[in-house]
C-alpha cells in the first residue's frame, strides 16, 4: 500500500525546491515594504500586537529580550555603506536620521526553520505560507536558532497570565489562539484574515480579489509603506511591483536590467527564498 | 539403559586437553570427542585445535539483521514520508535521500546488534535451565570436561580422568 | 619503575577475590559520596520542577539565545560517552590486551553518560510533556516526526547507541556475572542468577560469545563515530555562521574521544585508589591511556585550528566576525580557558614523570574535561549571540536554574556510577584472567629476571602458582 504509493509517485516525491517542489501553490502571499516610506512610527508593530494576541511581556522581561514582537521596527543609526564611499564622516550619522527596517517573518519558500523542526510543527502551506502549528510544537527552539533573520519568538513564560489583566482580556482577537508557555510563534501574514477572505470567496464562487483584505500591519501603516498580495495573481499590486523592481522568487541573486531599481530581498544569497521585497531607502547625501 | 553425565575438573587446560586427546583416540570405546563439553573460566585461544571445528552461526544472523535493518529502515522512513505530505520541507523533496541515509544507517546498526544478540543467546543455549553438574570452581580457576555416556562406560571414563590428575569428578544420572 | 602492564603471575583465584571484594561492604566514604550525588540530583530536580512550572524563561534563555547550557552539556555528556565503547571496541578488535582491566568501567561510563546526556534534550524542551512526539509511532492523524530534522537523527542515534552500548557492556559482563552468581548470597545471588542467563562457561557458549562480542564491537565503532557526527549535525546542518562548518563531524568525534579519554583517566585514578586495584589498573596501562589521550588532544587541536583557519581564509563576513568575537568578545575568557585546557595543558602529558604521577593526572584530566565542556559552550553560545542579523545580537548569561541542572547532571552520573561499581564488577575478571594467561605463556622467566625487569616491577614468583 505504502510501497505502491512510494513507487508510483517516486519522481514527484523527489522534486526539490529547485524543480518546483512537491506543492502546487494555490496562492503565493508576498509583501513589498518600501523603506523610503517607512517613518519608524511602530504602528505596524502595535497593530500586530492587537490583531494577533501578542503578549505584552512587561518591562523586565522586555529588557531580558523575552518579548514577542512578530513585527518589529529595527532602528539603525550607522550608515557603513555611505561611510565607506566617503560620503559621510564617522559619527555624523545622527543628523541624517535613523534608518528603519520593519521585520516580520519573511515567509521563505525554502525556509531554514522548516526542515529542522523535529515534530513537523512548522511547514509550508499551499498558500506559500510558512505555517506554525502551535498544538504540535514541543518547543525545541531549533527553528528560531536556524532562522537567519531571528524572526521566531518563543513563549518563555505563560505570558497570558499577566499580559491581559481584566478587563483587557475582552480585547483579545477571537479568531486565533492565545499561546501558552513552551511554543514558538511568529508572523503568519495574518492567516486568520487570509482564511476569512478565502472562505468568503469560496462561498461566492470566485477567486480572492487583490486588496480584498489587508494584513494588520499594512492596514495600519500611515504611509502605506507595506503592500500585500498574491504573487500568483499577475494583476495584483504586489506582482506588478515585484516585476517592476525585477525581483523574482527562486533565485539567490537577481540580475536586473535596470540596476537603479531598488528592490532587494534580505539575505537571499542564503537561498532562503523570502517572500518580502524591500525597497531601499533613498538617501540624500 | 541409563545414561550418566560425568564431569571431571582439572587444574589447568593442559591436563584437560591431554584427557580430551585420549578421548579423541577412542581410549574409552564408544565415547566420541564430539560429545565433549569443555567448561572453562576463559576461552582457551587454541580450543579448536583440541575440540575440532564446531559451528557458530552468529555472523549469518548479524548479516541478516543488518540487511533487514537497512531495508526496513529505509522503507519505513520513505513510506512514512510519502504519506505525510504536509511535512515541512524547507525546499527539500518529500523523500530526502541524505537524511534518510543517516537514519537508515542507524537502523542497520541497531538491527545488526539486536540480531547478533538474539543469535548469541539462542546459539549459546542461554536462557535455559543451567545444565546439570555445574561446579563453581569452573568460574574460578578449574577446567571441566563433561560427557554424557552410557552407564557402563562411565567407569572407564573416570579412570581416564584420574590418569590425568583430575581434581574432582562429579556424576549424575540422566533423568 | 614498573613497565609491565600486569604481573602475569597473579593467580586466577586472586583476581576473583580482589574484584569481588571491591563489590562488597561499602565503606562510609561510599555512602557519603552517594549522599552528595543524591543531593546534587535533588538540586537539579528542584530546578527542573521550577522550570517546568514557570517556563524556560527562568533559565534566562531569551531571544536569540534559545539554546544554552542544556545543549552544550548535552553534547558534553554525549562526547564523554564516546571513549568507553569506542576504545574498548577498537582495542578489542586489534587485540590490545591492556584494555582488559580498564574497559569495563569505561563502558559503564559510556552507558551512564549517555543516560545523562539523553536527559538534556528532553528537559530543554518548551513542552516536556509532549516529548514522545519525536518518536516515529503510527498515529491516527497520520502524523510523523520530521525525519529531516537533525534532532530526530539525534533521537535515533541516541536510542541506537544507548541500546547497543548497554548491550555491549552487558554481553561482555555475562561471564563475570556468572562468577558473581557463584560467589554471592541472598538477593545478589538471585539477581546474578537472572542476569547471567545460565552461563556455565561451556565451549559452545564461549564460541558464540566470542563471535557475538567481536561483531558487536565491529558495529560499535562506526556507530560511535556516526552518533557524534549526528550530534554535530545539529550545528553543521544549520545555516548559522560558526555552526555551519564542514569539519564539525570529525571535530566533534575528536572532542568526544578527548573528553572520554580524560574521563577514563579520572575514573581510573579514583577506582585504583579507592578499590585498591593497583595490581590491575597499573601505571603502565595508565601511561598507555594517557599517550592515547595526548594523540587525540593533538588531533582535536588541529581540527579547531583548521576550523578557524577555514573561517579566516573563507572570509565570509559573519563567520569572521564570530571568530573575532570568540577571541575578543564577552565570552573570550571562557574561550581562552578552553584553548588553554584543551591544547596547551596536554603538553604536560609529554613528560614521563607527570604521566606516571597519579595526582597530576587526576587534576589534569579534570581540567581537560573542563576545557571540553567550555568548548561545547563556546560552540553553542557565541553563534547565538552574534549570528547573521545584527539587530538580534545579544549577550546572555545563564541563570542559576541552568547551572543547577547542569550541576545536578554530574550528580546523576556519579550516582549511576556509584551504584554500578557496587553491583557489577568494575574490572573484567575473565578478561584479566585471559590477559595473564596469554602473557604467562609468552614469558620466559629467566630472561625477564635477567634483562627485562626494571626496579619496581613485581618480583617473579619462583614456584608456579598454578592456573
Amino acid at each position: 500500500m505504502s510501497l505502491k504509493n512510494l513507487l508510483e509517485n517516486w519522481s514527484r516525491y523527489r522534486r526539490g525546491h529547485e524543480q518546483g517542489g512537491y506543492h502546487d501553490y494555490e496562492h503565493m502571499w508576498a509583501m513589498v515594504i518600501d523603506l523610503d516610506k517607512c517613518i519608524g512610527c511602530n504602528a505596524c508593530s502595535v497593530a500586530c500586537y492587537a490583531e494577533n494576541n501578542l503578549a505584552v511581556v512587561g518591562e523586565e522581561r522586555f529588557a531580558r529580550n523575552q518579548a514577542m514582537h512578530w513585527m518589529r521596527i529595527e532602528r539603525y543609526w550607522d550608515e557603513p555603506d555611505l561611510e565607506r564611499a566617503g560620503k559621510l564622516e564617522h559619527g555624523e550619522y545622527q543628523q541624517y536620521g535613523a534608518s528603519f527596517l520593519p521585520m516580520n517573518c519573511q515567509q521563505c519558500n525554502a525556509a531554514t526553520c522548516e526542515p529542522v523542526c523535529p515534530v513537523a510543527a512548522t511547514y509550508h502551506t499551499p498558500d506559500g505560507l510558512n505555517a506554525q502549528v502551535y498544538n504540535r510544537c514541543i518547543g525545541s527552539r531549533y527553528c528560531s536558532n536556524n532562522c537567519p533573520y531571528r524572526l521566531r519568538f518563543f513563549n518563555f513564560w505563560s505570558y497570558y497570565e499577566t499580559s491581559w489583566p481584566k478587563p483587557l482580556d475582552m480585547q483579545l482577537n477571537p479568531d486565533l489562539t492565545v499561546r501558552d508557555k513552551g511554543v514558538m510563534e511568529k508572523c503568519t501574514f495574518c492567516v486568520q484574515r487570509i482564511r476569512a477572505a478565502k472562505d468568503k470567496a469560496a462561498r461566492e464562487g470566485r477567486k480572492v480579489r487583490d486588496g480584498e483584505f489587508q494584513t494588520a500591519c499594512q492596514q495600519t501603516c500611515p504611509t502605506t509603506a507595506i503592500v500585500f498580495g498574491d504573487l500568483l495573481d499577475p494583476e495584483s499590486q504586489v506582482s506588478r511591483m515585484w516585476r517592476y523592481y525585477e525581483v523574482e522568487l527562486g533565485k539567490t541573486e537577481q540580475h536586473k536590467r535596470h540596476p537603479e531599481r531598488r528592490g532587494y530581498r534580505i539575505m537571499e544569497e542564503l537561498n532562503t527564498d523570502p517572500c518580502i521585497l524591500f525597497l531601499e531607502r533613498v538617501r540624500e547625501v | 539403559m541409563t545414561r550418566r553425565i560425568v564431569l571431571g575438573l582439572f587444574k589447568d587446560f593442559d591436563q584437560a586437553f591431554a584427557a580430551i586427546a585420549e578421548i579423541r583416540e577412542h581410549k574409552v570405546p564408544g565415547v566420541s570427542v564430539d560429545d565433549v563439553i569443555l567448561k572453562s573460566p576463559i576461552e582457551h585461544p587454541e580450543v579448536e585445535e583440541v575440540l575440532g571445528e564446531r559451528p557458530a552461526h552468529v555472523p549469518k544472523f548479524t548479516l541478516a539483521g543488518a540487511i533487514f535493518g537497512m531495508t526496513f529502515g529505509f522503507l519505513f522512513l520513505a513510506s512514512a514520508q510519502a504519506t505525510f505530505l504536509v511535512q515541512p520541507q524547507g525546499g527539500k523533496p518529500v523523500v530526502p535521500l541524505p537524511s534518510n541515509f543517516v537514519l537508515t544507517y542507524e537502523m542497520l546498526i541497531l538491527f545488526g546488534v539486536l540480531f547478533t544478540l538474539v543469535s548469541f543467546i539462542v546459539g549459546a543455549g542461554l536462557f535455559r535451565r543451567r545444565p546439570p553438574l555445574y561446579s563453581e570452581m569452573i568460574s574460578l580457576d578449574q577446567v571441566g570436561v563433561m560427557l554424557e555416556v552410557e552407564e557402563e562406560q562411565a567407569e572407564a571414563l573416570k579412570e581416564l580422568f584420574r590418569r590425568h590428575k583430575v581434581v574432582e569428578i562429579r556424576e549424575e544420572a540422566v533423568r | 619503575m614498573q613497565t609491565k602492564d600486569i604481573n602475569e603471575q597473579i593467580a586466577w583465584a586472586k583476581i576473583n577475590k580482589d574484584v569481588l571484594r571491591s563489590m562488597e561492604n561499602p565503606r562510609s566514604g561510599y555512602w557519603i559520596a552517594v549522599g552528595i550525588c543524591v543531593a546534587m540530583v535533588l538540586v537539579a530536580i528542584l530546578a527542573e520542577i521550577y522550570q517546568y512550572n514557570a517556563g524556560l524563561g527562568v533559565g534566562n534563555l531569551n531571544w536569540p539565545h534559545m539554546w544554552d547550557l542544556y545543549i552544550a552539556t548535552f553534547i558534553f555528556w554525549i562526547g564523554m560517552s564516546h571513549s568507553g565503547t569506542l576504545l574498548s571496541a577498537i582495542l578489542h578488535i586489534v587485540h590490545a590486551d591492556w584494555r582488559k582491566p580498564i574497559y569495563r568501567f569505561a563502558e559503564a561510563m559510556t552507558t551512564f553518560s549517555l543516560m545523562t546526556a539523553a536527559l538534556f534534550p528532553v528537559l530543554h524542551l518548551g513542552r516536556v510533556w509532549n516529548m514522545y512526539w519525536v518518536l516515529p509511532y503510527v498515529s491516527d492523524r497520520g502524523l510523523w516526526p520530521n525525519f529531516r530534522s537533525p534532532l530526530i537523527w539525534d533521537a535515533f542515534a541516541i536510542f541506537t547507541y544507548l541500546t547497543s552500548s548497554a548491550l555491549f557492556l552487558y554481553v561482555g559482563m555475562i561471564p563475570d556475572l556468572a562468577i558473581c552468581r557463584d560467589n554471592a548470597h541472598g538477593w545478589r545471588r538471585k539477581l546474578y542468577t537472572v542476569l547471567s542467563l545460565g552461563w556455565a562457561g561451556t565451549d559452545r557458549q564461549w564460541r558464540h560469545f566470542r563471535k557475538a562480542y567481536l561483531l558487536m564491537a565491529c558495529f560499535l565503532i562506526p556507530l560511535a563515530v556516526s552518533v557524534h557526527s549526528i550530534v554535530s549535525s545539529d550545528f553543521a546542518m544549520s545555516i548559522m555562521p560558526g555552526w555551519h562548518v564542514t569539519t564539525f563531524p570529525p571535530y566533534f568525534v575528536a572532542g568526544a574521544l578527548y573528553s572520554g579519554c580524560a574521563a577514563i583517566i579520572t575514573l581510573f585514578v579514583l577506582l585504583r585508589y579507592f578499590f585498591r586495584f593497583e595490581e590491575y589498573m597499573t601505571i603502565p596501562i595508565l601511561e598507555k591511556t594517557v599517550k592515547l589521550t595526548f594523540a587525540i588532544a593533538m588531533v582535536w587541536s588541529y581540527l579547531w585550528i583548521i576550523e578557524f583557519l577555514a573561517a579566516w581564509y573563507g572570509g565570509h563576513k559573519a563567520d569572521v566576525e564570530i571568530l573575532v568575537s570568540k577571541f575578543t568578545g564577552p565570552y573570550s575568557p571562557f574561550f581562552i580557558t578552553m584553548i588553554f585546557c584543551g591544547t596547551v595543558l596536554p603538553f604536560t602529558l609529554a613528560f614521563e614523570r607527570l604521566r606516571r604521577h597519579l595526582p597530576t593526572m587526576f587534576v589534569v584530566s579534570l581540567l581537560f574535561n573542563l576545557g571540553m565542556w567550555l568548548e561545547r559552550w563556546m560552540i553553542v553560545t557565541p553563534t547565538l549571540a552574534q549570528a547573521y542579523h545584527p539587530f538580534a545580537w545579544n549577550v546572555m548569561w545563564p541563570s542559576v536554574v541552568q547551572w543547577a541542572i547542569v550541576f545536578g547532571s554530574f550528580g546523576w552520573f556519579g550516582l549511576l556510577f556509584l551504584v554500578f561499581v557496587k553491583i557489577f564488577p568494575s574490572v573484567s575478571m575473565y578478561e584479566v584472567k585471559e590477559m595473564v594467561y596469554h602473557r604467562r605463556r609468552h614469558v620466559v622467566e629467566e630472561l625477564a629476571v635477567k634483562y627485562h625487569r626494571r626496579a619496581g616491577d613485581p618480583q617473579p614468583v619462583t614456584d608456579n602458582p598454578g592456573t
